[in-house]
């Protein structure tokens, strides 16, 4: 579904992605993961279109989509959310994801209609609902508590209808039980949708426990790439950034 | 629902405009009439501007520019063609749309306060043109002469009370427009890039589209507003491309409030309220004008408007950046 | 309006240009020192003192007064830097502290009202007409002659001065201690307030040198420009355009742009009489629309 070739981005003389070629297969759930500084959020910039990448190429569905810019990239399918949860902090939550499927319709330039026009508050609720965003559709998003203020961020990439999901670290900041909430509703979330998903996640345990597959990046290149089983069991994995390989023996 | 909204506003502009043309007979007043000229033409100005500060979350420094060429653009038109009224209003709104897509075009790229500055260094530059091009504008002199065929639609606007309701028209109409624009799912795109432009990036939005499109659109409301000043001043005058009618403009949204829709309004019936009293009362205007500020500035730390909104527990109003 | 071959005439006389030069740089270096202090507090305090234009007025007014009571240019000029960086610490502590985290149209109001206040409590104190503080006797000497222009010692005194205290902040900064948390807390702020140094002070110091700065150009002008109230408004115009070409907050930045201007303004009135700010528009124009944050400006992403 997405392959990546050669990908490779300097800032000065540093190379933050590095020559990386992965792709991620239709369908799959897959993590992301690597020591602070690997190049993650990085990799998912690129992607996505925020940054230009310096060389490589990155096709989506046999498409050529390197250099497009955000938009572009967006209306394609693939949808993204934020490491620190990403909105409109002066609308309610309901109108947030008006204004995303508005956007997501191509009624952002309409100057002729009232907003919301006719079907996306009703959408706009569904999709609410997928995340258990519908009890706090009227409050102002500003004023919602961290976990939800995650959750609308992934709700407006969702709002996009998306193909492709790039989740970056969307368990930031919460507790354990808060986590693991937020794991089940991703993980419902791609089988009910029919999802290609990437997340980035620290937490081992969450990573080994419902990725199909797993990639790992050190210092812009790509480490590793496998099942889960398949990573544990990698040596140079286990030596540059897991640790001991009995840290994770019953994930 | 939607539909409902627009004819509730039109209906409240009509009353508006019917109260209005009906005060002089009960209180003929011309220093009404004059007020009420200049605040329509003021108001204009202003609340196209929140449209960029207050909407879209840019601080343009230099919206004057915009008002001024309405000024220039309309009375060259009248003075040295022999065009209608109508069609020299017309021709300078496309003028005005055509300048504000070549300064957006430069402009919009550019972050906060660089915008802000590079937007007076525009209408700067545009002034310091008009000051230097004598034989075209009348250099520091003004265009002088007068408006020649004052007549819109049959009205004779040379008429005080005619310009005077023709003013009020033009504020409710050019109001019920911008409210109408802010609205829509357009009006909602601007508030997504005040709010959060990488993220309405993100949802599809092409930003540099929205924000070039809201920069014209805001362009073209300043410039009927700086008509209805020309026909007012009957000229145009360098004063009215100056930066102080940028600053008023500012002015007059950070104190009537950026996060209401009539905020502008009101704080230009403020700044002009306070500039003939104080200026009737001492001459040391701006002593006065500034303790005045500072006190609002201070005490409210938000328009008039926002601050009333607030107080009557509405929703806090959209911050600007 | 345009006087092209006037401006040949004189790029191509050696008299000419060396006139020209030093007028230029004399506009630039009391340029660069206005311009520095506003650069300085932008980065510090990421605030746009829209009231320095004002700080420049009042050390010129307070350098008139000392200078006609004591007769000495070098008191003046002090009395116009301590005068306007105590005057700088009261601003900062009354008002603008009071708006840090508003938005940047709640600080312009806030300094609006400052000039307007400020112009006319000069119109009360001073007056309204103009003023000339005169040539200081001793610089009442023949001019020198420099491969044929015309250039007043005076001049030459006022551009090292300039420099000089160009020289010493660029020192100050650099070197001192001091100088790196001015240069750190304008490079990332967060960090100032986590590493425990006390902000209150720190911002109060950045708003006393900024003003001290602006006085003194107000005090080392006054012999060479005519007061009036209102005379800090044109000078803040143009330090915003140095500002902004040099980079907002870049003190290297606004040395250039600052000589910069000053030239264009030299040459301009020979070449473009009526249209010199006009160039001095375009030029920030063109810069912005090829280097975006100006010439030593980060790039905000």
């Amino acid at each position: 579904m997405l392959q990546i070739t050669g990908l490779t981005k300097r800032f000065g003389g540093l190379a933050a992605i590095n020559d990386v070629t992965l792709s991620f297969d239709q369908g799959t759930l897959s993590a992301v993961i690597g020591p602070n500084g690997a190049g993650k959020s990085t990799f998912f910039n690129l992607i996505s279109g925020a940054i230009i990448p310096d060389a490589g190429k990155v096709v989506f569905q046999g498409e050529d989509i390197t250099g497009l810019d955000r938009a572009a990239i967006v209306r394609r399918g693939i949808g993204r959310a934020f490491q620190v949860a990403s909105f409109f902090p002066s609308m309610t939550v309901a109108e947030n994801l008006q204004a995303a499927i508005a956007a997501h319709r191509g009624q952002w330039g309409d100057l002729n209609h009232r907003f919301p026009r006719q079907g996306v508050r009703e959408r706009a609720l569904e999709v609410a609902e997928m995340l258990g965003l519908e009890n706090n559709a009227n409050v102002l998003s500003a004023n919602l508590s961290h976990g939800d203020q995650k959750l609308l961020d992934i709700a407006l990439a969702l709002a996009l209808e998306p193909s492709m999901l790039l989740l970056d670290e969307p368990t930031a900041g919460m507790g354990p039980e808060e986590r693991w909430r937020m794991i089940e509703k991703i993980q419902r979330l791609w089988q009910l949708q029919n999802l290609t998903l990437v997340f980035i996640e620290h937490d081992m345990d969450i990573v080994f426990g419902i990725s199909s597959s797993i990639r790992v990046l050190c210092y812009g290149r790509v480490l590793a790439e496998g099942t889960p089983d398949e990573i544990r069991a990698n040596p140079a994995v286990i030596e540059a950034y897991l640790g001991t390989p009995d840290a994770e023996d019953d994930a | 629902m939607g539909r409902m909204h627009i004819w509730r506003d039109i209906a409240i502009g009509c009353l508006v405009v019917a109260v209005l043309a009906a005060i002089p007979s009960l209180l003929p007043s011309k220093a009404f009439q004059d007020f009420v000229i200049r605040c329509a033409s003021m108001a204009l100005f202003a609340t196209s501007l929140n449209m960029l500060v207050g909407y879209t979350g840019l601080s343009s420094f230099g919206h004057g520019m915009f008002f001024g060429l309405g000024t220039y653009s309309f009375a060259l038109l009248m003075q040295k063609t022999g065009m209608s009224l109508l069609t020299a209003f017309l021709l300078t709104l496309l003028i005005t749309a055509m300048t504000a897509t070549a300064v957006g075009a430069i402009c919009i790229r550019l972050r906060l306060i660089y915008f802000a500055f590079v937007t007076l260094a525009m209408q700067m530059l545009l002034h310091s043109v008009i000051i230097s091009w004598v034989g075209l504008t009348g250099g520091d002199q003004g265009l002088q002469g007068g408006i020649p065929r004052r007549t819109f639609a049959g009205v004779d606007l040379s008429n005080q009370y005619n310009l005077y309701v023709f003013s009020a028209v033009m504020l409710v109409v050019g109001l019920l427009l911008m409210r109408h624009i802010v609205n829509t799912t357009f009006g909602t795109s601007l508030r997504m890039i005040r709010d959060n432009e990488t993220r309405a990036a993100f949802l599809g939005i092409i930003v540099w589209r929205v924000k070039l499109t809201v920069f014209v659109l805001s362009a073209v409301f300043a410039s009927v507003g700086g008509m209805v000043m020309s026909l007012f001043v009957s000229g145009a005058y360098p004063e009215l491309i100056n930066w102080p009618i940028s600053g008023d403009a500012i002015f007059a949204i950070v104190m009537g409030g950026v996060g209401s829709f009539l905020g502008p309004t009101v704080g230009t019936m403020i700044l002009l309220l306070l500039n003939d009293v104080v200026t009737r009362q001492t001459e040391y205007y701006g002593l006065a004008l500034g303790l005045i500020i500072l006190g609002f500035a201070l005490g409210l730390r938000r328009g008039v408007l926002d601050f009333i909104t607030e107080r009557l527990g509405g929703r806090p109003a959209g911050g600007i950046s | 309006m345009i006087d092209l071959d006037a401006l040949l005439e004189c790029v191509t006389t050696t008299s000419c240009l060396v006139t020209q030069t030093t007028s230029g740089l004399i506009v630039g270096m009391l340029l660069f020192l206005v311009a520095a202090g506003l650069t300085l507090i932008f980065g510090v305090l990421k605030i746009v003192n829209f009231a320095h234009g004002t700080f420049y007025m009042l050390g010129a007014y307070l350098a008139y007064t000392v200078f006609a009571i004591t007769g000495s240019y070098i008191l003046s000029v002090l009395a116009g830097g301590l005068g306007m960086a105590f005057f700088g610490i009261v601003f900062e502590r009354f008002l603008i502290r009071r708006v840090y985290g508003a938005n940047v149209l709640m600080q312009l109001l806030i300094c609006y009202a400052t000039v307007l206040i400020c112009d006319d409590l000069v119109k009360i104190i001073w007056g309204p007409d103009f003023y000339a503080m005169g040539m200081p006797p001793e610089f009442q000497v023949p001019p020198l002659f420099i491969a044929g222009g015309v250039v007043p010692p005076f001049y030459l005194v006022l551009i090292s001065v300039a420099l000089v205290i160009g020289g010493g902040l660029a020192m100050v900064l650099g070197l001192t201690k001091i100088g790196k948390i001015i240069r750190a807390a304008a490079h990332n702020p967060d960090m100032v307030s986590a590493l425990g140094i006390n902000t209150t002070l720190l911002y109060s110091l950045v708003f006393a040198v900024g003003g001290m700065l602006a006085g003194i150009a107000g005090g080392l002008a006054a012999p060479v420009r005519s007061l009036t109230p209102g005379m800090g408004f044109s000078i803040l115009i143009e330090s915003f355009i140095v500002t902004v070409i040099g980079g907002m907050g870049s003190i290297g930045g606004a040395l250039i742009a600052a000589v910069m201007l000053g030239l264009i303004r030299s040459f301009g009135t020979i070449g473009f009489p009526l249209f010199t700010e006009g160039l001095m528009y375009i030029a920030m124009i063109i810069i912005l629309v090829l280097k975006p944050s100006g010439l030593f400006g980060k790039e905000i992403v």
